[in-house]
């Protein structure tokens, strides 16, 4: 398999008007063959994006470089950035236009024009199904509609290769399920390489078939889904949503060393949302143990003697969820 | 070229597809370029408040020299030159002479109001009471004359009088002396007794206040020409104000850009920045260069003269909108917000017209608030204007005005670039 994307040491600095640093992105390898949807899966501030704005020439790297196809993104940036769409997590889009001008914009940039940018308009509006929506300004879009068009903004220049950058954030489920079959589509059909960027692990295990976790700005792990569940072993995830409520060391020590195949016990305390205010975001106790079913009903038993509330409870098989939770010690959405 | 031609003409569709553009753009700046334009000619204070004049004295007489002062005295609005020009050269001299050729050329373009020649032998001719041709040089219509030939006129009325006071006295002693049948007089005696009348006819109406003076008096409005004088401020006035309104507000667009993220999506796209960049420059110096034009259709309109340069009167237009636009990006990377930038552009047009003469001529405020006003870009332009407008001046007098124009520009130019926020 060809190799489209390939990054080396990929750093960025920004500096603080205090006169100080924060490394956003600390040395990011990369590898990224043709054809593969390749997710980069992280929380908020993990770096994806910062990531995917040096790949695709908006972010100048402070270190290293990527090449696309084998074009340099720093020293060959427009070779490269003909290889590339870019569909960004905002609405890059100029809500005084129709989707129909928008596109007929973009295109023009790429140096399109007559029969075959109308052509390629035509089809790039069917293919996100707003073909009866085209002349309607783009302010007057719902937000998933909205993303459809950036997602066709995208595809203009029929690229080998496209980065998406959260594009279902803010859009309703129905809406979020075309975008995912699109991306999809675009793999399966049409043979894209997808730079795929979530904070959603439901998206990250649907598309990928290669993830890498980002937080902190590394990449603290990289593989197919199943060589990453596999770094946290065979173990379920027992997660029990708790009330404002804080629990006994011993009570946890009593669990891991009563109950069979419990293995460890990670607690995240309940969260006070402001400081002014009195309101608290529930606790989240995760035990991990092999055969989770079969330890869950002592584990019930255990906390109710230690008289704490359990509001729900969840039984998770092996998911990136946990290979992030095991790597972190913190909860994606955290 | 092809990629920022396309980006201008995108960026400018949006613009006017915009309507709460059009008001700031069309409607306000059409009727206060004709309400302020009717109000200036109204008040009379349209039109140049100094009128340059050359005057060229062959004779270099102590009767020449006398004209000349009562030339002054009769009309103070009259700068002489080169005689009475100033530090900052308002005979546009460029220090260099003034022979008569020169100045000929110069009345004939209308960057003089008129040419006056008093020729050689003009002092012995009047003290002969012989006839004598001064040489008067204008484009204004000889049927209508204005400041300048009636100042003349009654200037040469006075000399004339001296000098027919000799004549007239010699014809009646001529007559008075046949009809008493007296000796004659003749030779020396005579000449001497003429002399002497003559030197103090010529005493009398010196010490004597000049009968006729002439000053800018307020117009009663009947007058077409006052009208047009209204506008060669107003229009050229508020187009620079509104210029500055228009272009600047390119700064929370730009920010809106970055914000709304189609910046970031025309940098993946494969064109350079400094395509980009050379685009949305090239996007509001044509905004700039289309509320100008507009502007001025109105003042052409009403009549309004624009002078006989089309080319240097481009030139300022031009220089004057790319020191706009350079400001504009000069002060981009340090706008937070839109309100912020709303503020600023409304705080800068607000300050810099009226500071650089957009409201009203520069020449009427006193001379420090005249300096001061010239750290606005908009007093360059608005001397430059007047100039081609009012002077008929060309190219070459409106070149150190379009020079620090374009100067401010690659100084700003150079900050924003520098600072421009991609990201």
């Amino acid at each position: 398999m060809q190799t489209m994307v390939e990054t080396r040491n990929l750093r960025k600095t920004y500096s603080r008007p205090d006169g100080s640093t924060i490394e956003a992105v600390k040395g990011v390898n990369l590898e990224i063959q043709q054809g593969e949807i390749f997710s980069l899966l992280g929380p908020n501030g993990a770096g994806k994006t910062t990531t995917i704005s040096m790949i695709s020439g908006l972010v100048e790297p402070t270190e290293g470089d990527a090449t696309i196809g084998g074009f340099s993104i720093t020293k060959q940036s427009m070779e490269a950035k003909r290889l590339m769409g870019f569909v960004p997590q905002e609405i890059a889009l100029y809500p005084e236009l129709s989707a129909r001008q928008n596109l007929a914009f973009f295109g023009r940039m790429y140096g399109m024009g007559g029969k075959a940018l109308r052509r390629r308009v035509d089809e790039l509006l069917e293919f996100v199904d707003l073909a009866d929506r085209q002349n309607d300004r783009i302010d007057t879009f719902s937000g998933g509609m909205k993303r459809r068009v950036n997602i066709a903004a995208g595809l203009l220049n029929s690229p080998p290769l496209v980065y998406m950058d959260e594009p279902t954030v803010g859009i309703d489920p129905q809406n979020r399920r075309r975008v995912l079959d699109t991306v999809k589509l675009l793999r399966d059909e049409h043979n894209m390489t997808v730079l795929y960027t979530t904070h959603l692990m439901e998206e990250a295990q649907e598309l990928s078939d290669r993830v890498a976790i980002m937080d902190h700005g590394e990449i603290i792990a990289m593989g197919t889904q199943d060589e990453l569940t596999q770094q946290v072993g065979e173990e379920d995830r027992l997660e029990f949503t708790i009330g404002a409520q804080e629990i006994a060391e011993a009570v946890f020590e009593r669990i891991q060393g009563e109950t069979p195949g419990v293995t460890r016990i990670l607690f995240n305390p309940p969260e006070q949302l402001d400081e002014d205010s009195s309101v608290f975001a529930p606790a989240l106790l995760t035990v991990f143990a092999k055969r989770g079913r079969t330890a869950l009903p002592q584990i019930l038993q255990e906390l109710d003697s230690a008289g704490v509330e359990i509001q729900s409870v969840a039984v998770r098989e092996p998911d990136l969820e946990a290979v992030f939770l095991a790597l972190t010690g913190r909860a994606l959405r955290d | 070229m092809r990629s920022i031609l396309t980006i201008i003409l995108n960026d400018l569709q949006i613009f006017f597809s915009q309507r709460g553009n059009l008001p700031g753009l069309l409607v306000i700046p059409v009727l206060l370029t004709l309400v302020v334009g009717w109000s200036i000619g109204q008040i009379g204070g349209g039109g140049p408040t100094r009128l340059r004049v050359d005057l060229i004295d062959l004779d270099q007489s102590g009767m020449s020299a006398q004209l000349i002062e009562d030339l002054r005295a009769a009309n103070d609005t009259l700068v002489l030159c080169p005689l009475d020009n100033d530090a900052e050269d308002f005979c546009r001299l460029d220090d260099e002479p003034l022979p008569l050729e020169r100045a000929i050329e110069r009345a004939r373009t209308g960057r003089t109001s008129a040419l006056i020649v008093i020729p050689a032998g003009y002092a012995t001719a009047l003290e002969n009471f012989e006839r004598v041709v001064i040489d008067y040089y204008s484009l204004s219509d000889p049927l209508q004359p204005g400041l300048v030939l009636q100042s003349l006129n009654a200037v040469l009325q006075r000399a004339s009088t001296a000098s027919m006071i000799p004549g007239v006295a010699g014809a009646l002693l001529d007559n008075v002396i046949s009809a008493a049948q007296l000796p004659p007089l003749e030779g020396e005696t005579r000449d001497g007794f003429l002399r002497a009348l003559y030197l103090r006819s010529q005493q009398l109406l010196t010490e004597r206040p000049s009968p006729v003076s002439f000053r800018v008096a307020d117009s009663d409005g009947s007058s077409g020409s006052v009208l047009d004088n209204g506008f060669s401020q107003s229009a050229p006035g508020m187009g620079s104000l509104y210029v500055m309104f228009t272009v600047l507000g390119g700064m929370s667009v730009l920010l809106r850009e970055r914000r709304q993220w189609t910046l970031q999506r025309l940098m993946a796209l494969p064109i350079t920045r400094a395509q980009i960049l050379g685009a949305k420059i090239g996007v509001y110096f044509t905004l700039g260069i289309v509320q100008y034009a507009i502007v001025f259709a109105v003042g052409a309109a009403v009549g309004m003269e624009f002078g006989s340069s089309p080319i240097a009167f481009l030139a300022v237009m031009a220089a004057f909108v790319l020191c706009i636009t350079a400001l504009t990006f000069a002060l981009a990377p340090w706008i937070k917000s839109e309100g912020q930038a709303n503020g600023l552009v409304l705080l800068l047009s607000l300050s810099l017209a009226p500071l650089g003469g957009a409201w009203w001529p520069l020449e009427i405020v006193p001379e420090f608030m005249q300096t001061i006003g010239h750290i606005s870009p908009v007093a360059w332009a608005m001397d430059a204007f007047h100039d081609l407008i009012l002077y008929n001046g060309g190219f070459r007098d409106v070149l150190p005005e379009v020079g620090v124009l374009l100067a401010t520009a690659a100084v700003l130019f150079a900050v924003g670039i520098r600072g421009f926020r991609y990201e």
